[in-house]
């Protein structure tokens, strides 16, 4: 009798067994996101993280705190994230002051990327740890963390609890942006701080009319480089012409180049341009004529190069 | 060893494979969450960054607004929470003293009876 009946019995344990197990996952203790880090937030999350950041830095001027934070979000490029965003809430016509906040903090990040070096910045490190004792900042570890253990259901939600070691007195800090510097008061000094101070306008280095005729659009093509010649995005160009302006930024268009921007320009109107910040103007664009090979006129372009002095 | 024995233990046997499964070979991803759902630390920094633009553009309005963001039942909590671990985690002078100015500020939305500034 015994022997007819086989293992099946076996694979029917075990398939209770997982069924028993997903039941637990899924029903019983269903995941619930607790502890979470800002660069696992939702994309609209983080653009409201990033747009805060953009602000706080507008306010304090404090560039380190403002890349250590920026880092949080795991943004690959943040000063073209940065652009980007800028961008995008440009053209849902944001709030202008946000939208400048965005952009100055792409623009200076861009182009002194060596600034951040002498503040403490946080270093990665990633990922909640899945066994039962986890620390929960799985972004900043060279800030000295709060240890965390588990005080429920292990693994899954994580609820945490401080451990007894750290007080007052600690002489180990724990914000995200916290200076490496292990003293309770924590803030970076003044002079510490890199001062977050804009280079010089931008000036026009090249001006030169682009007769190409596989450019179905007539162009205004800005390119704005730093001082060493490399692109900087985030940078916002106006344009103003009788009865409108219009404003633009760089590092959109990656395949071109990070610093560079266009604007297609319409016939018969005179723009205007300058670079934010009170950058060179540069009067008197319009659609210049070209002519092909067999004496056809076309319209052509502008290509405009700036650069720091 | 009985039939039940055996069939108790494929079972033991098939939750373990479960959670290996979930756990290890393939652990849960933390995406897409909520700014609720951030880690202590991470929302008093928020705060932090609330009260830095507090300090200067000094529009509580506009700070309640950003506060929402945090998903608690007031931004007066959210502030609170925040100061609190700030104090606890040893924040610096002038950090404390802004979420100190946001709390002030805030404080009249505080429920009656509810302490604004720890």
């Amino acid at each position: 009798m015994k022997e007819e009946r086989g293992s099946w019995y076996l694979l029917t344990g075990l398939l209770i067994g997982i069924v028993l197990g997903l039941l637990y996952a899924w029903v019983v203790s269903p995941i619930q996101y607790v502890n979470t880090a800002p660069h696992t937030l939702r994309t609209d999350a983080k653009d409201v993280y990033r747009q805060t950041i953009a602000l706080a830095y507008q306010s304090t001027g404090d560039l380190a705190r403002a890349q250590a934070r920026l880092n949080l979000l795991g943004d690959e490029d943040s000063a073209l994230t940065l652009a980007e965003q800028a961008q995008r809430q440009r053209a849902t016509a944001g709030d202008s002051d946000e939208v400048q906040a965005l952009a100055d903090l792409a623009a200076i990040l861009g182009q002194a990327p060596v600034l951040v070096v002498t503040s403490p910045v946080p270093v990665d490190t990633q990922i909640p740890s899945e066994t039962p004792t986890l620390t929960l900042f799985p972004t900043v570890t060279n800030t000295p963390t709060l240890e965390f253990t588990p005080t429920g259901t292990p693994i899954i939600t994580p609820t945490a609890t401080l451990t007894p070691t750290l007080g007052p007195s600690s002489t180990v800090t724990r914000t995200p942006l916290a200076s490496a510097t292990p003293e309770p008061t924590r803030t970076p000094l003044p002079s510490l701080t890199p001062t977050p101070t804009l280079a010089p306008p931008f000036v026009l280095d090249k001006q030169v009319q682009v007769c190409n005729p596989n450019l179905t659009e007539p162009q205004i093509q800005v390119f704005i480089n730093n001082a060493a010649g490399i692109g900087v995005p985030g940078v916002e160009v106006i344009l103003t012409w009788a009865g409108g302006q219009e404003s633009f930024f760089t590092g959109l268009k990656l395949d071109v180049d990070i610093g560079y921007a266009d604007y297609v320009m319409e016939p018969g109107v005179v723009y205007t341009l300058q670079v934010s910040g009170g950058g060179q103007i540069i009067p008197d664009l319009s659609i210049p004529e070209c002519e092909d090979d067999n004496a056809q006129r076309y319209p052509g372009s502008w290509r405009l190069i700036f650069k720091h002095p | 060893m009985s039939r039940w024995l055996r069939f108790l233990i494929v079972i033991i046997i098939g939750i373990g494979l479960g959670l290996l499964y979930g756990w290890v070979v393939d652990p849960v991803d933390y995406v897409d969450t909520t700014p609720a759902s951030l880690n202590v630390d991470y929302r008093a920094d928020y705060v932090l960054m609330v009260a830095e633009i507090y300090g200067v553009n000094r529009d509580a309005e506009a700070a309640v607004i950003r506060l929402t963001y945090l998903g608690d039942p007031s931004p007066v909590d959210s502030v609170q929470n925040a100061l609190a671990f700030a104090v606890d985690a040893g924040y610096g002078a002038n950090d404390l003293r802004l979420l100190r100015d946001l709390a002030d500020a805030l404080a009249p939305l505080s429920p009656p009876g509810q302490d604004s500034v720890p």
